[in-house]
């Protein structure tokens, strides 16, 4: 195939042909320029990428972000596992109120021409909100000894935390005081309404900050 | 109440050097952090995208923030099927047609402007007006290609076309720009 000014333009798309092109642009001034000017686009392009500062635009972000509920809807450790025991409660009182709803229908089926028994409610509130009770202390029985652990790791740490150059003890100390604070502010927040799963999720949230942030001290201790 | 979990969604810890999984891991748990680390690897580029999508820094900035916004939004329906930068320019670049949808409806009732001849102007003011009378898909090709050097398979990624698209529409773009470029006056 002879090269001619016209195949140019698909050269520039099928790179396979350039060798042949180049070869033209030797003897062709228009078709050089045609060529400089292709190239010149593409490296004046990247002078366009445009660069300002805009400090306030990430904490305009953040501060946005803060405001907004965890993106899973996460449920701490905890509250799952207090689902999981009213859910086995609600099996167990299912199951009771069964025996005591099914097996008297069995023994005594309604007679041709005999109305059913009226449904009776299946279980007193009372017997439910103790069921929920006895849920949520074994609930708190959990957290306790799972706050008591964390306490242990602590004690583990203090000597590192209180190594006087130690970096790490400073930065750590720093983010403790921090989880610490909002930690108790949590409690007591807690202890105002012991229901409220925002609140335990909150804390269980910061309980396991703090367990990572001593087990991060303790490691990094022992790499020193 | 809410500045307690924002300070523990800030004193949450992140990687040096965070996976993609790692991070939207971390994104998904509501980790401040690790949308910050998306802000500092990838927000000078979202706002000079934006910027020549839409033509003004104010609009730029708000069309990061309102990306930024909508994937807090939507990270746990993120499943790792691209990367996570790929998916976050494709929320921006919907973000900044959304912005672009409410300008043309502004726009409507004033009159077109006038495309000034680009042949006498020096080569980069030249191809900044040029660029501005791509058509979109053009445009955006070039504008990540060209621009910003994100590669086509990237490219491919965001805009949800084969890799052979993107390579077809950067190619009509920059045919398309040479045209006006060259275009005398006469
Ligand atoms: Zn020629």
């Amino acid at each position: 195939m002879k090269f001619e000014c016209g195949d140019l333009e698909r050269a520039f798309e099928h790179a396979q042909l350039m060798p042949e092109a180049r070869e033209h642009l030797k003897h062709c001034a228009a078709c050089r320029k045609e060529y400089r000017l292709w190239n010149e686009i593409s490296s004046t392009a990247r002078e366009l990428h445009e660069e300002w500062d805009t400090p306030a635009l990430w904490p305009a972000i953040r501060d946005v972000l803060g405001k907004l509920p965890n993106p899973q809807g996460r449920r701490p450790w905890w509250a799952a596992q207090r689902t999981w025991m009213l859910t086995a409660a609600a099996v167990v009182l299912a199951s009771t109120v069964g025996v005591f709803s099914v097996a008297p229908w069995q023994q005594h089926p309604p007679q041709e021409g005999q109305e059913p028994a009226a449904v009776r409610p299946l279980a007193s509130s009372g017997n439910r909100d103790l069921l929920t009770e006895q849920a949520l202390a074994e609930v708190e029985r959990t957290e306790s000894a799972y706050r008591q652990s964390i306490d242990k790791l602590s004690h583990l740490a203090q000597s590192e935390l209180l190594k006087p150059r130690s970096t790490a003890g400073v930065n750590c100390k720093e983010k403790l005081k921090l989880l610490d604070d909002a930690i108790a502010e949590t409690r007591a927040n807690l202890e105002q309404n012991r229901y409220n799963m925002r609140l335990q999720t909150a804390l269980a949230d910061l309980y396991r900050e703090k367990k990572q942030a001593l087990q991060e001290l303790l490691t990094s201790d022992q790499k020193n | 109440m809410w500045e307690i979990g924002l300070q523990l969604r800030f004193a949450a810890s992140l990687p040096d050097n965070p996976t993609d999984a790692e991070l939207a891991t971390e994104c998904k748990r509501g980790n401040l952090r690790a949308y910050e680390r998306l802000y500092d690897l990838h927000s000078a580029r979202m706002k000079s995208v934006a910027f020549h999508m839409l033509g003004s820094h104010a609009d730029a900035e708000d069309a990061v923030q309102e990306t930024f916004l909508k994937v807090y939004k939507a990270v746990s329906a993120f499943e790792g099927q691209s990367s996570l930068a790929t998916w976050i320019y494709r929320i921006l670049i919907n973000c900044c047609y959304d912005v672009l949808r409410r300008q043309q409806r502004r726009a409507e009732a004033s009159p077109i402007r006038d495309h000034p001849s680009h042949s006498d102007l020096p080569l980069k003011i030249a191809l900044r007006g040029a660029l501005s009378a791509l058509n979109e898909r053009q445009r955006l090709v070039f504008l990540l290609f060209e621009v910003e050097g994100l590669k086509h398979s990237e490219i491919a990624g965001i805009l949800e076309v084969p890799e052979g698209t993107s390579r077809s529409w950067l190619f009509e773009a920059k045919r398309e720009l040479k045209r006006m470029l060259t275009e005398s006056a006469v």
